[in-house]
């Protein structure tokens, strides 16, 4: 039985079930907010190529075990296995997670997430980009990875850019948290669900046994309620983030938000200049420029992009932010990162360049995604 | 077997697809029996790197474009619309006509907001330039309406203001412009004057005692016509008139007039009406303008050169007007106007200006004009786009097996449809390179570069566009019936761009007048017994270069052949032209006469300088490539280029520059070619650096984009 995927095991960090022609998929590993690690990512990419190949297997549902649907990449091992030795080690797991990113975002079945919880990172590249993304109460989006010296991966420059307006540049350079609510009204979550009626879905599907997109999204719609945004939801602010984050540069972002300031004594304004302000350089710069570029491509050139840029930032020529990130808010949590550079300035726009070409070093090559026939024209764009 | 086995498959999807109809009457599932497979997954791996390769044909800034194309494809202005999954950015040009107009003003006003035309005027420097250019680039990739109607108002309008007018006029205007703050529009073509602006009606007489010109449409041939922007939107235009002072004619003036108040209403004593609807570009709102005894202040004479005083005296050095003319363009070319105020103009500025205008005549004004200021709007890249979407639906479209049973056969699979498109794509990217180092050209001019800079800008701009509706054309009836379709932008691209073989010059008086360019520097040489030094004529100071009796197919590939061969057309058919006019004047004909009734050589003559010039450029282009993989592709584009060239151009053989042998061998090799370059063609068109969503739904995925479900019932 060694080769069967849906091998079962409580110690697994994928749990499996099988209802009807469902097959239920839960992220198993709660003291860690669920983190996606190298085995997880291997678990999946496994279990997804199998069902797709596998014609009892009408739809999948992920969802993660404990307050977490996921929290996100899990960056200590990575950071640890780096500084014990090579980086190829950190190249693999994300090379082998954005695979897993590109085959969900070209699945050929639909892939119902259950966002009930915190959803960060690594955890958004597992959901996002499959056909349903089901918010509740409980969900907390971001993308907090400009404030780790990292940048938005897991194909998020091709997620975030196709946000209404800029509010993708918005999410992608400040690390801004959205609840369920913000996330259906700019598209990030297809519906929303009260969490007490999770379960009652969860029937629902397995009962459908349809692998029809318009059945699936019919029978989540039953669920499905439309929440009010809070007052001071960041969804209110669309105007002046398309007038700020349409900016050509972060230097120009940055005036364009402190001259709105000027204007105006506001809340909202300053403390997203102060969360660019805490980010680290480097990764504005380039979180930037990927959004920007992912905008005008498709998933797979964005996660090659992506992947050049990963393996740059782990082999820290240009900068190290990336492990000092990690030591100040993972490891030491002093939370004051020292960021090389340190001022946007000095980050030129040759080393920007850098992060964007291919790595000069035997052995590496680019991202090699596997080739997918038959793309349905649903799994090529969600939003 | 294996054909046995695809029928299977297709019977097997009927008979599936029919069963799960029947069973859930749901909506039809997406299983067609003749799939859409993306090129990039059937096609092989690219042998180059693209974006090595944007970086060379887009040359410059760009992360400033991929930035606009990002401020476009997020804003709802640029009509943003879902077809089979993707979302494309067109504009709708099933609005009526005041729709169009409306829609690009306010995707003006947008560009503006986010301060897209930031030092568009006001920045200074190459950088500035290069930056403005690329950004335009862009503009027009979307929509042409849209880059025309910027680029009559900063640069036909703007531009004048520069070049013609003197600081009191910069510092009143180009801010002003640059921020909208006024609209400016161009009234130089009348109804009875196009090309030939010497000869317009309209007139601007001094009058001492109230200090102001009185400006008058005299009659109906007068009324200025096609000034774009003037029907709708623009508060101030730029009157090409005859200066009258004292009953004396000085010629053809630039003046400030404005025609509308800051509410939109038109100012008294002008009259203005709508040109109506066109074949294209209706997003620009072209109109026609009469002046009834307008009066204006004497400041708003542009008066870099000339200029009159208060007290109604005409103030400049130089007498004659043809030749106060070619002053008057002197600053355009030196990058930066440095005049005074007044008519004072240096004794050197004037004798560079002769010195440099031994052919102009009055009648070149516009094309002198507009080479400098406007032509690079000939950067055209409807042919990049209508070539990226032909080849991206010919890897994708099948039409007819041509074996039994046999699965239908990919559009580019076939050699004549590769004869169709590659040799166009070929010429594109030679084409692209060639509007590469126009823009260079212009942005490091000096005096001593003007007339390069027209002589070659001219015949650019007559290549390129006709190269440019002709790929349309092509590229249309190569998408069949999606190439009807407007969404599908080919099509709609015809009419959009027709225009260009028109303005800034009409395509055939431009050839003309390289040829006149051509043969004065003929003339010029053979009097003073001089070698040829400019133009790129050099290779006339040489010995004749000898075509083998026998092509190989390594020699028709070779650099060498191929410079000899355009280089052998150039200089005979440049004897001959000399031959024929000279010839014509000895009967007693003038030299204008005998100019216009050699018209066939000069056409031979123009089309000989113009490929034999972008050839070099290319070449040059692909000698600059370090990287083997690119300089290997592109040597099999310039060879393309050539051979297709050799059998199009009737020329080589008329005067016998091939024979008979060798044109076969040059059409045998250029199929070849075909084969050769069909691998890389995905590819190719890749590196065009154009977004998807500026492309259109036949170039990705059309069978979902014409699947029921997305039928809105």
């Amino acid at each position: 039985m060694a080769s069967n995927p849906y091998s079962f095991g409580e110690t697994d960090q994928v749990l499996v079930e099988e209802k009807s022609s469902a097959r239920i998929f839960t992220l198993n590993r709660p003291k860690q907010l669920n983190a996606v690690s190298f085995q997880m990512v291997s678990r999946l990419l496994d279990l997804f190529l199998a069902c797709e190949e596998d014609p009892s297997v009408k739809l999948i549902i992920l969802k993660g075990k404990g307050r977490a649907f996921s929290a996100g990449g899990d960056v200590t091992a990575v950071v640890r296995d780096i500084t014990q030795g090579n980086w190829r080690l950190g190249a693999n797991f994300f090379g082998r997670e954005f695979i897993l990113n590109y085959v969900m975002a070209t699945y050929s079945k639909p892939q119902v997430s259950i966002l009930n919880g915190i959803v960060m990172g690594g955890g958004a590249g597992v959901s996002i980009h499959g056909s349903f993304r089901v918010a509740t109460e409980n969900s907390l989006f971001a993308m907090p990875e400009t404030a780790l010296g990292l940048f938005p991966d897991v194909g998020a420059s091709y997620f975030l850019s196709r946000l209404p307006g800029f509010f993708g540049e918005y999410v992608g350079l400040t690390g801004a948290r959205l609840d369920g609510a913000e996330m259906l009204a700019c598209g990030l979550a297809t519906h929303f669900v009260p969490s007490n009626k999770i379960s009652l879905l969860e029937d629902a599907l397995c009962k459908a046994d349809s692998n029809d997109p318009a059945v699936i999204s019919a029978t989540i719609s039953e669920l499905s309620l439309v929440p009010n945004l809070k007052e001071k939801s960041d969804c209110h602010r669309l105007n002046i983030i398309n007038k700020c984050f349409s900016r050509r540069t972060v230097e120009e972002i940055i005036s364009a938000l402190e001259r709105e300031a000027a204007d105006k004594e506001d809340e909202w304004i300053s403390s997203t200049i102060q969360s660019l302000k805490k980010a680290s350089p480097t990764s504005l710069k380039i979180s930037l420029r990927s959004i920007r570029e992912g905008r005008l491509q498709g998933i797979g050139k964005c996660l090659v992009r992506e992947y050049r840029m990963v393996c740059t930032v782990m082999r820290g020529e240009i900068s190290k932010d990336f492990f000092e990130g990690c030591r100040a808010i993972l490891l030491d949590k002093d939370k004051n990162p020292k960021w090389e550079p340190s001022r946007l300035e000095q980050v030129t726009e040759d080393m920007v360049d850098c992060y964007f070409s291919k790595i000069n070093e035997e052995g590496w090559e680019d991202l090699d995604l596997p080739r997918r026939s038959n793309i349905p024209p649903c799994a090529i764009a969600k939003l | 077997m294996e054909k046995v086995n695809f029928r299977t498959q297709i019977l097997n999807g009927h008979l599936q697809n029919h069963r799960h109809a029947t069973s859930t009457a749901a909506i039809i599932s997406a299983s067609p029996c003749v799939s859409y497979v993306p090129p990039e997954v059937s096609e092989q791996p690219f042998s180059f790197d693209v974006s090595s390769m944007r970086k060379l044909m887009d040359g410059h800034n760009l992360g400033e474009r991929d930035w606009l194309f990002n401020l476009m494809v997020q804003s709802k202005l640029f009509n943003p619309r879902l077809r089979g999954g993707k979302v494309f950015v067109v504009p709708d040009y099933n609005h009526s006509m005041e729709q169009q107009r409306e829609i690009t003003m306010k995707r003006i006003e947008y560009l503006l907001d986010h301060g897209v035309f930031k030092g568009w005027l006001t920045g200074k420097g190459p950088e500035a330039e290069m930056k403005k250019f690329a950004l335009l680039e862009v503009i027009e990739i979307f929509d042409h309406s849209l880059a025309i109607k910027i680029g009559v108002h900063f640069f036909l309008w703007g531009g004048a203001i520069q070049f013609f007018g003197t600081k009191r006029h910069h510092d009143r205007w180009l801010s002003a412009t640059e921020n909208y703050l006024i609209k400016g529009c161009f009234a130089m073509t009348e109804l009875g004057h196009g090309s030939n602006v010497r000869g317009i009606e309209t007139t601007a007489t001094y009058e001492a005692n109230t200090g102001e010109f009185v400006i008058n449409t005299p009659c109906e041939t007068a009324q200025k016509y096609w000034i774009g922007g003037a029907a709708n939107h623009a508060t101030h235009t730029i009157v090409f008139s005859q200066l009258n002072i004292d009953g004396n004619n000085q010629g053809v003036h630039a003046f400030i007039t404005q025609i509308r108040d800051e509410n939109g209403n038109v100012c008294p004593n002008i009259r203005i009406a709508d040109c109506g609807h066109k074949i294209g570009l209706n997003g620009v709102d072209n109109g026609r303008i009469w002046f009834d005894n307008v009066r204006i202040p004497r400041e708003n004479l542009l008066n870099s050169v000339a200029d009159v005083s208060p007290d109604g005296k005409y103030l400049s050095a130089i007498k004659d007007p043809d030749q106060r003319f070619a002053a008057f363009l002197a600053p355009l070319t030196s990058g930066r106007v440095t005049i005074a105020a007044s008519a004072v103009y240096s004794a050197k500025v004037i004798s560079i200006a002769f010195t440099l205008f031994p052919i102009i005549s009055g009648e070149l004004i516009s094309s002198y004009y507009c080479s400098i200021l406007h032509r690079y709007l000939i950067l055209i890249f409807s042919h990049q786009i209508s070539l990226a979407i032909a080849i991206r639906y010919a890897l994708t479209r099948r039409a007819f097996s041509i074996t039994a049973n046999g699965p239908e056969v990919l559009l580019l699979d076939y050699p004549s449809h590769q004869r169709r498109l590659l040799p166009l794509l070929a010429k594109t990217y030679a084409m692209s390179f060639a509007s590469n180092y126009l823009k260079l050209l212009y942005v490091k001019r000096s005096p001593q570069l003007i007339k390069t800079i027209h002589v070659v800008s001219s015949a650019f701009k007559a290549t390129l566009t006709w190269h440019n509706m002709r790929t349309l054309q092509e590229c249309r009836e190569a998408c069949g019936g999606q190439g009807l379709k407007t969404e599908n932008r080919i099509g709609q691209l015809k009419g959009e761009y027709d225009v260009q073989s028109t303005f800034e010059g009409d395509n055939n008086v431009l050839m003309q007048q390289v040829s006149k360019a051509l043969l004065a520097e003929y003339v010029a040489a053979k009097k003073r017994n001089k070698p040829f030094k400019e133009l790129g004529l050099e290779h006339i100071n040489r010995s004749c270069p000898v075509i083998p009796a026998q092509l190989t197919s390594s020699m028709l590939r070779s650099t060498q052949f191929q410079n000899d061969i355009f280089c052998l057309r150039e200089r005979d058919l440049l004897n001959r032209f000399a031959a024929e006019v000279s010839q014509y004047q000895a009967q007693g004909e003038s030299k204008e006469s005998a100019f216009v009734v050699s018209y066939q050589v000069a056409e031979d003559l123009g089309k000989a300088f113009s490929d034999r010039a972008i050839l070099q450029i290319a070449i040059e282009a692909e000698n600059n490539v370090t990287d083997a993989s690119i300089k290997n592709i592109l040597g099999l584009l310039r060879s393309m280029y050539v051979l297709v060239t050799l059998e199009e151009d009737a020329a080589f053989l008329r005067y016998g520059y091939l024979s008979t042998d060798n044109a076969a061998a040059v059409r045998k090799e250029v199929a070849k070619l075909c084969s050769e370059i069909r691998p890389q063609a995905l590819a190719l068109v890749s590196t065009f650096g154009i977004p998807d969503a500026f492309l259109s739904p036949i170039a990705f995925d059309w069978v979902a984009a014409n699947s029921w479900s997305t039928v809105e019932n």
